[in-house]
Parts: structure tokens; C-alpha cells; sequence
């Protein structure tokens, strides 16, 4: 009962709220005024809005496709290689390492990397020094660059929290498993191929839809590093949302732009939970 | 019944000592700001808050110091709710204090302007923007906003390095770009510029404002008509033009104004065009000597009076924040403005002896005078702020043209005018 309590106050009852709010021309006080379907049919016809969709697909990559990649091969080696090498404490220590950036505050992340991705900044100044000029770049304030900076930063946010995941998934797999294929001649790769993946499966689906969900939403990167800039290059539907609310006070469009989120968010996480469900059906068989 | 008597006493006896300091006590002003304490701003203020204190040794003062975010984006809801204060900064202009007035949240200063001789202190062009119209624009209207100090944007320079190549503060435009093609001779980018942050839309500006006069400006702030873009395409070009000749770095993009900051109080630039908000920061610099100088050639430079005290129509002790506005206004507050190394809007010159406000006092009284004040590019419609900055910041990157810039300030400018 508190939960549902909690669910109305805090979720059912604002989105409700929302819904009725992109039917209106409001400025955030006053009385807003209704205008049907205006809100949506701007919408349609914002390109900043489509292209704050296309830079989602790259948050996408970079919080859900790359970090998961990275994280299974990570922690079929810590699990696999470093735990039976050189014990489980090395291990562990390198598990909270990777932890770490998810344990930050996003804001004293972001200004971290503001001080690492500035021209003048660290990345610059290493690659100088090696004598990499030609490599070095103006990070943030390219508009061919900055999205794929943010990528970069978020891929350091991201490994941590799937590989958490993964590595405690991997706990519940028998060792027994690993020794027989061992046994029968299977290399590194066959073992993480044959054993690791379709034993993490559950746990694949679960990080892909939480992941997904985060990069359909990413908000406080974007606004510490870069305010969706330089020239719109990384903006994104939450900042976009945001800036309307706040900056043009466009309350009915900012809320509309939530709205329109709001519903390509809960489509896709029913396409996930949907093809879980069927895989799990699969297996049944 | 003798102890229900004594009960009854005791009772009575604590309720009268309960209620005298209850009573005085229950008289609490509400006072915000957001200027950080160390600036000349908050140091005065703060000296005007202990004088208020002193006047009414009755009143509960409580103070909060606020951040510009906190004001700028919840502002209208605190209005809006029973939590405003008696009385608070709020930032010029017409998305906030505009949208604010309108909206009918603030209360209309006329009478104690009149009653309490403000009117006497501060001039016409001094109030322009506390008037804001029925649709929220500034410059007529009733008064809802007092600023009790100026800001305006003026190159800063680093007297060593120019006196080390044999240079004097450049008169002409020609002069100044002259002096920078020296030090680009030597290496040294002369303009510190961050275009991932506000710096690099005033310079966009001042070149804007280097081709407009006083109908263009005043047109383009009220939101007269649909955008006349020839200066801004101008300033474009132009901003293009410096950044190939080397005068700004392309890097600039990535850079924020602390970077530029930096930049400059490092040595590493001659030139920063920016603010007084920073004189203060400027004048405190010991590895060498700075000073300003106006853009040279320019009638206009971005600049106004500064943020305004408001009163919401909620406030429960409006007398006792007209006392307050009225001493930031009184000499005495406004000289230790100058002597910290502020902007008062009305102090008198001959009592400045701090060296950095004595020359913004200078440059803004000439300014005042050559009806110079050009105001900001980004306070006609809400949301401008952004458009400019991402755009000027596509120009330095050449990313844009000048026309594609020119078209896009018309989009987002000419939406505003309905």
C-alpha cells in the first residue's frame, strides 16, 4: 500500500500532470492555455528535436552496446584468468576499481573531464607529450568531436555497473563447469564463448534494458559538459526538454518533448522485456 | 483552591514575559541575493544589511544567499508561492523579471520611488530597465525593479606585456588590430576568448553594436519587428575573419570563462573583452598590471544598469524593503561599492580612491555619457541566450557561415514576436 501511495505521488500523478500541461501554451505561471495537438505538431517539425533522437542512438552505443561488450570480456577475465592466477583479492581490487566513476557524483565527474578534454587540458597535454600533435583535439568545442568525447566518458561511467552485475552473476556459476570444459581442451575464448555468455544471459537482459533506459533519458553529462553543444551536437531529448522548460519557458512544448520521450522510452523496454520473455519461452522448450 | 491560584499566576506571569520578545520577534524581513561575499557587490550589500539591522534593532532579519541558477530557473515559482521573501535580487531583463512583472508577481515601486526620492538619485535612463509593459518588455511601463549599480564590457589589457612591445591603448579599430597582429607575430594569441560560455557573444556583440546605431539597438531590444540581421552577419564575418588572422583561437570553442580567465591572468593573452563582474578579479592580479579601455571605435558596448531589487506583490513587509533598497542607495553604501572595486550607479567620483573602480566608474560615466549602453544580445526573447551562444560559438568553429548565423538569430528571434 505506501508503495502505491508513492507510485501516485511520485510518478503516476506528474506524469499525469505532464500529459496535461503539452496541451498548453504556459510560461510556468499563469494560466496555461489549451492549444490541442499544437505542442506535438511542432514537434514533428522540430529538427532539433530529431536530431536530439539521432544523438540518443549514440548514447545508446556508448552506455548500453560498448560497456556491456567491454564488461563481459572484463569479467570472464577477472573471474576465469585473475581470480584463479592471482587470487580473489586482485580481483576484487579491480572490481571497485571500475566501480569507482559510478560512486562519483556526475557533476565532479564532469568537471574532471572538462579539465581532461580542454584544449589546453590534460588529454592534450599527454598526447603533446608524446609527440602526438596531430592526434590532439579540441574535444568538447568540435561539433565532429564532442558527441563522441561524451561517448567516451560515458563508457568510463558505464563499465562499472555491468560489470558489478556480471561478475556477481558469474558467482553462481559452477566452477565444475569451467574445469570439465577445460579439461575437454576448450581455450580461453571457447570457455567464454560456450560457457560465460549463455550463462549470463538473464543478466545480459537485465543490463541491456536498465542501460538502454539510462541513454534514453542521459541528462547531467550533456549539462555539466557541454549544454548540448557545440551547435547542437550532442543534445539530447532530456536537455532539450529541460532547456525549453527553463530557458524559453515554453512549459507546454518542454512538456510535450517529455511526454514524447516518456513514450519512446516505455516502447522500447516492452520490445526488451517482450524478447526476454520469448527467449526465456525458447529455452522452456 | 490556593495552589489554583498561584497556577493561575504563574500561568498568567509566563504568558506576559512569553508574548513581549514573541511579539517583537514575530516581525521577521526576508532579504536574498545571489553576488558572491567577496565582490564589491556583496561586500556592500552586506555593510547596507548591517546599517538596516542598525535602523531597526526590532526586526528578526533573515538573510539567504542564493546562486543565479537558483533564481533563474525557480525564480517564478518562489514568486508564486508563499516562501518569496520581503525582498530579493532578480535578474534584468525580459524572460525574468519581464515574464515575472507581467504575470503580476512584483509590486510596483512608483510611489516610494517618488516618496522616498529615489527619483532624485537615480536617473530616467537609470530605471529604464525596472519598467517592464504589460507584456513583459523592458523600458516603459510601471516600475518594478531598482539597480543600484552598472556593468559594462570593455577590453581588458595587461599594461606590461603592451608596454614590453613598445604599445599605448589602441584609439581606432585599425590601431587595436594592428597591435594584435604584433603579438600574433610573436605567438601569443592576444584575445583570451572561452566560446563554450558567455565571453565570446559580448565580442560578437561589440562587433554587432561597431555597426548599429541607436534606432537598431533600441529596435532590437524592444522586439520591434522582425530581426534586422546586417550587423550581427557583419560581426560574423568579422569574428571569422579574426579567428583566421589568429586574434581568437579556433580552441576557444571548447573553453569556458574560467578557462579564458586564466588565460589571461596567466599571461598568456594580452587582451580579455569581458565584464566589469570581473574588474574586481582583474585588479587583484600581482604578477602584472591591469587595466581597460573601451572597444576602440565603438559608440555602444554591451552593458546596463545592473540586476534589480524587486519586491514580490506577496511580500509581507514591504515598507521594510523599501528601507533596505533606500540604503544600498544612500553615498555612503554606494562609495564602499567603488572602493571595493564595484560599479555604483550613483556614487560620487571624487570619493573613489580604489584605483580598479576608479577607472570603471570613469569608462561607465563616459559610456552614460555617449548614450552608449547597448545592452546584452541575448535579453529580447527568452531563450535567446542559447541560440546566440551556440551560434557564435559555430562561428568561431566554422561550422556556420555568417548568413546561416544571421538566419538562425531571425528564426529564433522573429518566433518571439507574437
Amino acid at each position: 500500500m505506501p508503495g502505491l501511495i508513492g507510485f501516485l505521488l511520485v510518478v503516476a500523478v506528474p506524469f499525469a500532470m505532464n500529459i496535461g500541461i503539452s496541451f498548453t501554451r504556459w510560461r510556468g505561471i499563469g494560466e496555461p492555455r489549451y492549444v490541442g495537438l499544437a505542442n506535438y505538431t511542432r514537434l514533428l517539425a522540430d529538427t532539433a528535436f530529431w536530431t536530439s533522437l539521432e544523438n540518443t542512438l549514440f548514447f545508446v552505443v556508448a552506455m548500453a552496446v560498448v560497456p556491456t561488450v567491454i564488461s563481459l570480456v572484463l569479467a570472464s577475465t577477472l573471474f576465469d584468468y585473475v581470480a584463479n592466477t592471482f587470487g580473489q583479492g586482485l580481483s576484487s581490487f579491480f572490481r571497485a576499481g571500475f566501480y569507482l566513476p559510478q560512486i562519483l557524483p556526475v557533476s565532479a565527474a564532469g568537471i574532471l573531464w572538462g579539465w581532461i578534454l580542454n584544449p589546453h587540458g590534460v588529454l592534450n597535454l599527454i598526447l603533446g607529450g608524446l609527440g602526438m600533435v596531430g592526434l590532439q583535439g579540441n574535444w568538447l568545442g568540435d561539433p565532429g568531436l564532442a558527441i563522441y568525447a561524451l561517448m567516451a566518458v560515458m563508457v568510463w561511467l558505464q563499465i562499472g555497473y555491468s560489470l558489478v552485475v556480471f561478475m556477481s552473476g558469474l558467482a553462481r556459476v559452477d566452477p565444475s563447469l569451467y574445469e570439465a570444459a577445460e579439461l575437454d581442451g576448450a581455450g580461453s575464448v571457447q570457455r567464454f564463448w560456450y560457457i560465460t555468455i549463455p550463462m549470463l544471459r538473464p543478466e545480459i537482459f537485465v543490463v541491456g534494458l536498465t542501460t538502454t533506459i539510462a541513454a534514453l533519458k542521459v541528462f547531467a553529462p550533456v549539462y555539466v559538459l557541454t549544454n548540448g553543444g557545440p551547435n547542437f551536437s550532442t543534445m539530447v531529448p532530456s536537455y532539450y526538454s529541460y532547456y525549453q522548460f527553463f530557458s524559453t519557458v515554453r512549459v507546454g512544448y518542454g512538456a510535450a518533448i517529455a511526454t514524447a520521450q516518456t513514450a519512446i522510452t516505455v516502447v522500447l523496454g516492452l520490445i526488451f522485456l517482450w524478447a526476454q520473455s520469448r527467449d526465456e519461452e525458447e529455452d522452456m522448450e | 483552591m490556593k495552589t489554583a491560584m498561584k497556577l493561575a499566576l504563574a500561568l498568567l506571569a509566563g504568558l506576559t514575559v512569553g508574548t513581549g520578545p514573541a511579539l517583537a520577534a514575530s516581525k521577521t524581513f526576508k532579504v536574498w541575493w545571489y553576488e558572491p561575499a567577496d565582490g564589491a557587490l556583496g561586500i556592500s550589500w552586506a555593510a547596507a544589511l548591517k546599517e538596516f539591522k542598525q535602523q531597526h534593532p526590532d526586526v528578526n532579519v533573515e538573510f539567504e544567499l542564493k546562486t543565479f541558477n537558483q533564481i533563474n530557473q525557480a525564480g517564478s515559482l518562489i514568486l508564486n508561492s508563499s516562501e518569496a521573501p520581503d525582498v530579493l535580487e532578480y535578474n534584468k531583463g525580459n524572460g525574468t523579471a519581464g515574464l515575472v512583472a507581467s504575470e503580476g508577481l512584483l509590486q510596483s515601486l512608483d510611489k516610494p520611488f517618488h516618496d522616498r526620492g529615489w527619483d532624485k538619485i537615480l536617473s530616467p535612463s537609470a530605471v529604464e530597465l525596472g519598467r517592464y509593459d504589460q507584456n513583459g518588455i523592458f523600458g516603459s511601463g510601471p516600475l518594478y525593479g531598482i539597480s543600484d549599480y552598472g556593468e559594462f564590457v570593455s577590453v581588458f589589457y595587461n599594461a606590461d606585456m603592451l608596454s614590453k612591445a613598445g604599445m599605448t591603448v589602441p584609439k581606432t579599430l585599425p590601431e587595436f588590430e594592428a597591435d594584435m597582429d604584433k603579438f600574433v607575430a610573436k605567438g601569443i594569441t592576444p584575445i583570451a576568448e572561452a566560446a563554450n560560455d558567455y565571453p565570446a557573444q559580448h565580442l560578437m556583440y561589440l562587433l554587432a553594436l561597431s555597426k548599429a546605431d541607436a534606432k537598431w539597438v533600441s529596435d532590437f531590444e524592444g522586439l520591434k519587428g522582425p530581426l534586422d540581421t546586417k550587423p550581427f552577419v557583419y560581426a560574423a564575418q568579422k569574428l571569422q575573419d579574426w579567428v583566421k588572422k589568429g586574434y581568437v583561437s579556433k580552441d576557444s570553442t571548447g573553453m569556458n570563462a574560467n578557462d579564458m580567465i586564466s588565460q589571461f591572468t596567466s599571461g598568456k593573452s594580452p587582451f580579455a573583452i569581458t565584464g566589469t563582474w570581473l574588474s574586481t578579479a582583474f585588479g587583484n592580479i600581482k604578477t602584472f598590471h591591469a587595466s581597460q579601455f573601451l572597444f576602440p571605435g565603438n559608440r555602444f558596448a554591451p552593458g546596463s544598469t545592473g540586476n534589480l531589487w524587486v519586491v514580490p506583490k506577496s511580500a509581507k513587509h514591504k515598507d521594510l524593503a523599501y528601507d533596505f533598497i533606500g540604503i544600498t542607495l544612500s553615498p555612503k553604501i554606494q562609495n564602499l561599492m567603488g572602493n571595493s572595486g564595484g560599479l555604483p550607479i550613483a556614487a560620487d567620483p571624487a570619493k573613489i580612491t580604489n584605483p580598479v573602480g576608479k577607472i570603471t566608474t570613469t569608462l561607465f560615466n563616459k559610456l552614460v555619457a555617449q548614450k552608449g549602453l547597448g545592452f546584452y544580445p541575448d535579453w529580447p526573447v527568452a531563450g535567446f541566450y542559447n541560440v546566440v551562444l551556440q551560434g557564435t560559438q559555430a562561428v568561431i568553429g566554422g561550422s556556420i557561415t555568417p548568413k546561416q548565423f544571421g538566419e538562425r538569430l531571425k528564426q529564433a528571434y522573429d518566433a518571439g514576436l507574437n
